[in-house]
């Protein structure tokens, strides 16, 4: 097994994850589809970060690379560093990754119906994970099964251990999905799209009870989300994606009230608040693009109101935003952007 | 632009169960349960609910793509939802309806002209064929997409664009009301907002009556006049925007609006009323007041007796303890 590396030089513990570089190209018949070009993510022990995008723009294949799911045929994974609780898992085994998955980093998805195995009781399939992973006698694990149940507020846990999932509402299917993810503490939990499939009462009790779990276990969170309003319920920073790459990261009030890329101004712009109707949403232009159609420049110019000439030239690097700490932002224009945020 | 008080559309009462006619009465899901509306020209009506709660069932009901069971909906005060007798060729072509999936709700083998041209062909509204491709490219001009389009397929268009083919061909007959049952919540967050402006802009200028249904509050209160908000099949709430968003009067309004996120982070310390659990089934609704298993006023009442929507002037709610409007 690959040893924990010792705290970090300034005394912290080491990052619950961080990656540097990642790259994600899928081979196709019709070509090949970058569909992740360069992503850099730090998340620190305990703290949630919402990775921020549309549809399409790379949030579930960063995911899926993180955990190692894609299969090796006709996808090509590459990333420059990669550790989760200071564990490399570029200098891992193929198994000494399976491990790690399930107990160090475990992921929630959308569709927990489809996650679930549909010929197994919940409370065998939490189980499991104490045999596999724990060496839990049958009981030992039917005991944890139980107690995971009533912490993510299962009614009546110990009538329902015995049920299958199809037996639940989809709301309560994502609090057994979630059970099994922080059944053995990982250090890192990724929820893509959690609550996305659920009606807005339902999305506000498991956004609560993630938050509730990360405070109580010190798991570091990273929820994958395409909502504005999500995002700023529940991430202490953000990092903003768009056609494969990082345009923007940022402490989450600093984001809102002072975007630092123009696509995420454009984004705020577009979006009502419930709280402050205004007669007016300012539209954004277009639409993403593919990945594969993107220019040499930046994949946002052709959509934004302040690009100039070297933005279709010159791809922007994520780079730290003079006096802001804490920040980054990949455009040729942040300082024009963070100015308007104030005039 | 301030919308008349003269009804274009009513439903009075309306109940549609559907259900397993074999299995008997029981069993059946009462998907709306006695929904009354009216619709005033050139206004929006905004509704909101969560999934299953009947806004689909109502938005087909209130075009004629489906019949009540009982109750009746009326255009400028004719009945014409109810019965057995076909819908009036004259109802059809003012009432039109947009969908949530413009991929699946437009023929894939149908060139964009002929989508759109479709409805003009069933009303004999375009004669020949000259006038034909003028009136589809007019339509296109209107819902911002080039005429040169028209003769490619919906597969070549991104989901903000299909969405905007789907309005143009709802607007080919120069309809009074156009239902739009969640025309935005199938696309991109950058393209949802030039999809709610095109369908304000249309308003204001060709002074259609919207019924615009969507489980995005904010958006609905972005684009309504009125606001209907339902649960299990009735409504819950109806009134002014500015009244049901400002002072909500039902508890499951409250409760709706403190669980939508809201894009400010500063916002997140606010007072929340969380509700537990899941909306119950429609199969078996509790008795009397629907919303009464996850309210927090619920009384003995509540589970006896089902409560009207009512309410001082034009801000009704349907609880036997409402806040009072301030
Ligand atoms: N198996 C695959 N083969 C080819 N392209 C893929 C595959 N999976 C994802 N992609 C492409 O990668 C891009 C990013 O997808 P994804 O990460 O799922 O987006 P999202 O941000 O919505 O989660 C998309 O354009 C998608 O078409
Ligand atoms: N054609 C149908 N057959 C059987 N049940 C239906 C049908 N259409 C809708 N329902 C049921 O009626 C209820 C209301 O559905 P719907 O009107 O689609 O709600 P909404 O649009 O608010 O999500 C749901 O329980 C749904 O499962
Ligand atoms: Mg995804
Ligand atoms: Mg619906």
């Amino acid at each position: 097994m690959a040893r924990p590396v010792e705290a970090e030089a300034d005394g912290r513990a080491p990052a619950a994850l961080e990656i540097r570089d990642l790259r994600v190209t899928f081979n196709t018949s019709t070509g090949s589809v970058p569909a992740v070009r360069g992503v850099d993510l730090v998340i620190r022990p305990g703290e949630t970060l919402a990775l921020l995008g549309e549809s399409g723009s790379g949030k579930s294949v960063t995911a899926r690379a993180i955990m190692g799911l894609h299969d090796r045929g006709n996808v090509e994974v590459e990333m420059e560093h990669a550790t989760v609780g200071g564990r490399d898992l570029l200098a891992m085994s193929a198994e000494e990754r399976r491990l790690l998955r399930g107990s160090a980093m475990t992921m929630v998805f959308q569709d927990a119906l489809s996650a679930l195995n549909p010929v197994l009781t919940v409370g065998d399939q939490i189980g499991e994970l104490f045999r596999v992973h724990r060496g839990a006698s049958r009981r030992e694990a039917r005991e944890r099964a139980l107690e995971l149940l009533e912490l993510v507020g299962i009614p009546a846990a110990k009538d329902r251990v015995r049920d299958y999932p199809h037996q639940f509402s989809g709301g309560m299917r994502q609090r057994i999905l979630i059970a099994m993810a922080v059944a053995l503490e990982p250090a890192l939990l990724i929820a893509d799209e959690p609550t996305t499939a659920l009606d807005v009462t339902v999305q506000a009790q498991i956004l609560r009870l993630i938050d509730r779990l990360r405070q109580e276990l010190g798991t570091a969170v990273l929820l994958i989300t395409h909502d504005l309003g999500v995002a700023a319920e529940v991430a202490d920073r953000i990092a903003v994606m768009y056609a494969g790459r990082i345009v923007e990261t940022s402490p989450v009030d600093d984001l809102y009230d002072r975007p630092a890329h123009p696509y995420t101004e454009a984004l705020l712009a577009a979006i009502p608040d419930l709280e402050r109707p205004s007669s007016e949403l300012l539209a954004i232009p277009g639409t993403p693009p593919r990945p594969g159609a993107v220019g040499r420049g930046c994949a946002f110019a052709p959509r934004c109101s302040r690009s100039t000439a070297v933005c279709t030239e010159r791809l922007p690097l994520l780079t730290p935003v003079p006096g802001h700490p804490g920040r980054t932002a990949a455009c040729h224009h942040t300082e024009e952007v963070l100015h308007a945020a104030v005039s | 632009m301030p919308p008349s008080a003269e009804p274009v559309l009513a439903a009075v009462d309306l109940h549609k169960t559907y259900g397993n006619r074999l299995l008997g009465r029981g069993g059946g899901v009462h998907a709306v349960a006695g929904v009354s509306l009216t619709l005033n020209a050139g206004e929006t009506l905004g509704i909101v609910g969560e999934s299953g709660c009947g806004k689909s069932t109502l938005a087909r009901m209130l075009v004629g793509l489906e019949r009540p069971d009982s109750g009746q909906v009326t255009f400028h005060g004719e009945p014409f939802a109810s019965g057995r007798g076909a819908i009036p060729r004259g109802v059809r072509r003012r009432v039109q309806m947009v969908f949530q999936d413009p991929l699946t709700s437009l023929n894939p083998r149908m060139t964009v002209l002929d989508i759109v041209a479709e409805p003009l062909d069933v009303h004999n509204l375009a004669t020949g064929r000259g006038a034909r491709r003028a009136r589809v490219g007019e339509l296109l001009e209107l819902v911002g997409l080039a005429p040169e389009l028209m003769n490619r397929f919906p597969h070549e268009f991104s989901g903000g664009q299909r969405q905007r083919i789907g309005i143009a061909r709802a607007l080919a007959t120069d309809p009074e009301v156009v239902v739009c049952d969640e025309p935005v919540s199938a696309l991109d967050m950058s393209v949802q907002a030039q999809v709610v402006n095109l369908l304000a802009d249309l308003q204001r200028t060709l002074g259609v009556a919207l019924v615009f249904i969507a489980h995005d509050l904010a958006v609905v209160r972005h684009v309504s006049h009125r606001v209907g908000v339902m649960y299990l099949g009735r409504m819950a709430e109806l009134g002014p925007a500015a009244e049901v968003y400002g002072a909500p009067a039902h508890p499951y309004t409250t409760a709706l609006m403190s669980a939508a996120p809201i894009p400010r982070p500063q916002a997140r310390h606010r007072e929340r009323i969380m509700l537990a659990g899941d909306p119950p089934s429609p199969v078996n609704p509790p008795s009397g007041c629907r919303f009464r298993t996850r309210c927090h006023k619920a009384q003995d009442l509540c589970a006896e007796r089902a409560p009207e929507l009512t309410g001082p002037g034009a801000h009704l709610a349907a609880c036997h303890f409402s806040v009072p409007a301030a």
